[in-house]
């Protein structure tokens, strides 16, 4: 399942983008503000996503729209600007990341950032179940070293392309799909084949 | 062959992302038909991925109204001055 990029959108939008764009790069904040404000949400996600603490991504998403600013300058335009952004924030979280790594006591993806009430659709009786796979998950992808967790959020919790998750993480499609095969393999040791067989898939 | 058992397991992600050529795909196929191994993982593979996919994330989140704060704090931004911290 791969879902578009936000910024491959309709063509007058895109429009309204360049021109945004180049407000911004001429020094206009308002324009910038609306320009990033429309993947703030999106972005917000991501950094709960890698960081799983609300109080540490919102630190980091007001640091990633301080350089996206301050580097938009700097922005050719050879990627769309929401990779651009989006390459920004896995910077900014892997730097969040290093920096837990050397405290002592380091702060898990918490429960409330990667769950979602069980589908609708869902049968009652696979709902606990669910509930288990899914806490299993989010521990098995919280264990990941940095690099393989943002590439299996991008990729699979994320839904960006191959080539979108590589020029984001700005690793090679090749290597971007060896990180990504990894760390699959590492949830799937973790979680168990008997816990997935029961996934629906 | 084990060149091929090794090339599949280190392709499974591939395969199940479709992002293998037609003749990679053969490729695979053909070893997971006799390697029950390979025929585990990449049923292990798909359900992984489907049940990742699934998890989503919390309904309606939305980024901090103070998102902006440190690029209007650098004197950016034309709406209001900056707020002293």
């Amino acid at each position: 399942m791969t879902r578009p990029l936000a910024g491959q959108r309709a063509g007058d939008q895109q429009d309204t983008e360049a021109r945004l764009i180049a407000r911004a790069k001429a020094g206009d904040a308002a324009a910038f503000e609306r320009l990033s404000g429309a993947y703030a949400d999106r972005l917000f996600m991501l950094l709960l996503r890698l960081l799983g603490d609300r109080g540490e991504a919102e630190d980091v998403a007001q640091e990633v729209m301080l350089r996206a600013w301050r580097a938009i300058g700097s922005f050719k335009g050879r990627s769309s600007y929401f990779t651009w952004l989006y390459r920004i924030a896995v910077n900014e979280a892997n730097r969040a990341l290093e920096r837990r790594a050397r405290r002592p006591a380091s702060v898990p993806i918490g429960p409330d950032t990667l769950q979602l009430p069980a589908a609708s659709s869902d049968e009652p009786a696979n709902r606990a179940e669910n509930r288990e796979l899914r806490a299993a998950l989010v521990r098995a992808m919280d264990e990941l070293p940095p690099d393989l967790r943002i590439a299996v959020v991008l990729r699979d919790v994320e839904g960006l392309s191959t080539q979108d998750a590589a020029d984001v993480v700005g690793v090679s499609q090749a290597a971007f799909k060896s990180r990504l095969h990894q760390a699959r393999l590492r949830v799937r040791a973790a979680v168990g084949d008997a816990a997935l067989a029961g996934s629906g898939a | 062959m084990p060149d091929d058992h090794r090339w599949a397991q280190l392709h499974l992600s591939h395969y199940v992302d479709g992002e293998l050529s037609p003749r990679g795909r053969r490729r695979l196929e053909r070893h997971a038909r006799d390697c029950p191994d390979c025929g585990r993982a990449i049923r292990a593979m798909r359900a992984l991925v489907y049940a990742i996919q699934g998890l989503g994330g919390p309904a309606g989140v939305r980024a901090p109204a103070t998102i902006f704060d440190r690029v209007r704090l650098a004197g950016g931004a034309g709406s209001g001055p900056p707020e002293r911290v």
